[in-house]
């Protein structure tokens, strides 16, 4: 009861400081917000749809059960309290009773269970939702999801990104939900606004439900979403006042450009739940990789200060853990591996890799998947040459080839960023998990690491319901992965929102932009 | 005719190649091209021996302006000597360039030669296909090929030489419609002799002048296209070569030009001196121009 009565306290504050604000009377209401998106997306329903390119618009027209400030701390959003019994087992939601889809229909739990299902058999995440057997409506605004085990993950699953509230009556008449035609027009959405137009390769419009639960909100009427692929021509968009606003921006030279432009504000706070994270990863299965001294050496060899400071220019935090730095759970105490070249020339001469007449010890392949990381690939390569280790570079002709190469293990190594998705039940444990070696599947166990204490410690920490607990659990995972590298963790992704200083408010929640812009307005 | 002018006719008739010679020494633009790109071939055969360092090697801080710390042009985004870079890049440029080049050559002597040759439905299949070969995007049909079958030197080369063998084909051909009804290939035909020798010994010498211009603006253009399909990305990450110096600096070229201008302007040298050189061939080899 106790967990019931602090998120009921917080919805208090949250209400006083809401009334508070707009007794200032800061927030101007009205006016059009234009932003750039960098992709087209496949559709706009993040419910059967992974990615960022479908959350920003999407968590618009999507309303969740929770979202989240920036120190991590569930707020009241389509759940106006909610409670997670004493065993862990059963997570109850009372919904608003206001709440109502864009069509005028009210929001139900029947919706809360419909799009948990709908979730649970299409996304791609299938951690999220799991131990979630059953979602039981005692009446139209109580949810109740039972569990097969404690899931602390659930929580952060709550959000927009990944848990958007969809219609049961649009979504549930029997078409497959990841093929739905109204997954990409005449939406039917759940959120702060609602979808006017969505032109492929030209914009998504999207304009103030006036129907919106929330008193007030959104201040914006209407929010147009350019579709600007080049990021040279978002950055000239943003310095000329074109663009208003522009987010997951990780070109560092643009960044740092526009640092300097006088009308904008440039933030990379806000992506620590999304916790993209680049790496070096190594096949552990194949010689000589497989083994840890010989990755430990490469870990020593391989600078972060070089790729924080000349490839990133300083824009990008730096990275040792399977955590993104920025969440509570991460354990940034592990073994950074600082440059040290003679360390990882005399463990290498001491595993038995002695160099040859040429200096060289041994062959590996590096791959890269796109074109931005071809810097750090071949960084790596000059790095590692110091060190005897002959490089070459594989270039693969686009993303797939190099997906099939990675994901069918045909590697020595390779560059790589994966997300952590909020909680590590989510993001992080499908990369060490030896369940989750799946061949073929791009961001699983590609490097086929097992460690049966990880799996383990994994396992504990999925359902371990105490914070402090939990923490520990994924500390002592982090140490060992750390120790043993199955990938080489470098920086975190230089994501950065920039938007005009006349933008009030802009996302800075740990999700971004693809989180709720219903506070966003203009001054 | 006095015996003087009889020698002097001989003589004349005698010598074409210095002859040829003397036109091509009369085109100052041909000459001064000549000499850049003897320049550029040795600074590719004997530049690596001046700079012996993997040219990938980081020695100095990134975005060193020429001339810091002895770099005389300077260091790239991961601070490699472009000088170095440069050199050996040179080497693979014109690697690519004569090897493509030959490559089209090849293909399209070949082609050429039989469908201007035998005529007939071979002719029709041939020129169909060359055709066919024609109408394709070059640089789209070219990316696609590195695309699928892996960005290699031999692969970039195959497919440079792949989709430039039409223009070779189509000369060879016409040289051979107009020299096949000339009277000596009558009198050698009539004097029993066999198809190849025709081919190889009779017409083919003197098809030759107009594709060997055409063969030496080939290297220049095989050069732009290797460039071209670097700057794309579509190339071997382990060699050096200028089109992928550019194409892997583009991004920083508000931070430091130089570092795609200096390759920039080594490609449009060495292509400028190719054109100038294979114009002055063009004059020296076409008989029509000699009495100009």
């Amino acid at each position: 009861m106790n967990r019931f009565i602090r998120n009921l306290a917080v919805a208090t504050a949250l209400a006083t400081a809401m009334v508070g604000s707009a007794l200032a009377e800061a927030h101007k209401k009205g006016g059009t917000l234009t932003m750039a998106i960098p992709q087209t997306p496949r559709h706009l329903n993040p419910a059967v749809q992974s990615g960022t390119a479908t959350g920003v618009p999407g968590t618009q027209l999507f309303a969740a059960p929770l979202r989240y400030d920036e120190d991590w701390t569930p707020q009241p959003y389509l759940a106006e309290s909610w409670e997670t019994s004493d065993d862990g087992l059963t997570v109850t939601l009372k919904l608003v009773k206001n709440a109502t889809f864009h069509d005028g229909k009210p929001i139900t739990s029947e919706d809360v269970a419909f799009s948990v299902d709908t979730i649970k058999a299409n996304h791609p995440f299938k951690t999220m939702f799991a131990p979630v057997t059953e979602v039981q409506t005692p009446d139209a605004h109580t949810a109740v999801l039972k569990l097969s085990q404690p899931h602390p993950a659930l929580m952060l699953a709550m959000s927009s990104q990944l848990m958007p509230i969809i219609p049961k009556h649009v979504y549930g008449d029997g078409q497959d939900p990841k093929a739905h035609p109204q997954n990409s027009e005449n939406v039917v959405g759940s959120g702060p606004f609602k979808l006017v137009e969505f032109k492929r390769d030209q914009h998504v419009i999207l304009e103030r439900y006036d129907g919106f639960f929330m008193e007030g909100r959104p201040y914006l009427d209407k929010i147009v979403m350019r579709i600007i692929k080049d990021g040279s021509a978002r950055a000239i968009g943003l310095e000329n006042g074109e663009l208003q606003l522009s987010s997951f921006e990780n070109n560092v030279r643009n960044v740092n450009r526009l640092k300097k432009a006088d009308n904008l504000d440039v933030t990379a706070d806000g992506y620590a739940a999304i916790g993209p994270i680049d790496w070096l990863a190594f096949n552990t299965k194949s010689s000589p990789t497989a083994d840890k001294r010989v990755r430990q050496a490469i870990a020593y060899a391989v600078d972060k200060n070089f790729i924080l400071k000349a490839i990133m220019l300083g824009a990008a935090q730096q990275a040792n853990a399977p955590i993104h730095p920025g969440s509570p759970l991460s354990d940034n105490s592990v073994n950074a591996y600082d440059l040290d070249v003679d360390k990882a020339n005399k463990i290498l001469d001491d595993a038995g890799y002695a160099k040859g007449g040429d200096g060289m010890r041994f062959k590996l392949n590096i791959d890269y998947g796109w074109p931005a990381v071809k810097p750090q690939v071949e960084y790596v390569k000059a790095a590692l040459k110091k060190v005897g280790i002959d490089v070459t570079v594989r270039a693969s002709a686009d993303f797939p080839t190099w997906a099939k190469r990675v994901s069918g293990h045909d590697f020595d190594m390779t560059w790589d960023t994966v997300f952590n998705w909020g909680d590590p039940v989510i993001g992080v444990h499908r990369t060490y998990q030896s369940s989750n070696i799946k061949k073929g599947v791009i961001w699983s166990n590609t490097q086929q690491y097992e460690n049966s204490r990880v799996d383990e410690l994994l396992e504990m920490a999925g359902k371990e319901a105490d914070p402090a607990k939990r923490k520990a659990l994924y500390a002592e995972f982090q140490q060992i992965v750390a120790e043993e590298l199955p990938v080489y963790w470098t920086n975190t992704l230089p994501y950065h929102t920039i938007s005009n200083k006349e933008v009030g408010n802009p996302p800075r929640g740990i999700w971004a932009t693809s989180s709720p812009m219903d506070r966003v307005y203009l001054k | 005719m006095s015996s003087d002018a009889e020698k002097e006719f001989i003589e004349k008739a005698r010598s074409p190649f210095s002859e040829a010679f003397e036109m091509f020494r009369k085109n100052h633009a041909a000459v001064a091209g000549l000499v850049v790109l003897i320049f550029i071939v040795l600074a590719g055969i004997f530049g690596p021996y001046v700079y012996p360092g993997d040219p990938f090697e980081m020695v100095w801080a990134p975005f060193s302006p020429p001339g810091d710390e002895g770099y005389f042009l300077g260091t790239d985004y991961l601070g490699r000597d472009l000088a170095s870079m440069l050199i050996h890049g040179a080497r693979v440029s014109i690697a690519i360039g004569l090897s493509a080049a030959f490559l089209t050559v090849f293909i399209g002597i070949t082609i050429g030669a039989l469908a201007g040759f035998y005529r007939g439905w071979v002719e029709e299949v041939l020129m169909r296909i060359t055709e066919f070969f024609q109408v394709l995007p070059t640089l789209l049909f070219s990316m696609v090929i590195v695309a699928l079958f892996g960005a290699t030197l031999p692969m970039i080369t195959l497919a440079i030489g792949l989709v430039s063998w039409p223009a070779v084909a189509r000369i060879t051909r016409s040289e051979f419609l107009r020299i096949r009804e000339l009277e000596y290939v009558m009198a050698a035909r009539a004097c029993g002799v066999s198809n190849g020798k025709l081919i190889f010994k009779v017409i083919l010498p003197n098809a030759l002048p107009p594709i060997i211009v055409q063969a030496a603006l080939m290297v220049g253009s095989a050069i732009l296209f290797e460039a071209g399909l670097s700057f794309l990305g579509l190339t071997d990450p382990n060699i050096v070569s200028w089109g992928q110096i550019i194409g892997s600096n583009r991004e920083y070229i508000l931070d430091a030009s130089y570092t795609v201008t200096v390759p920039g302007l080594a490609i449009f040298v060495t292509v400028l001196a190719i054109s100038l050189v294979g114009d002055g061939l063009n004059d020296a080899l076409n008989p029509k121009l000699r009495q100009r």
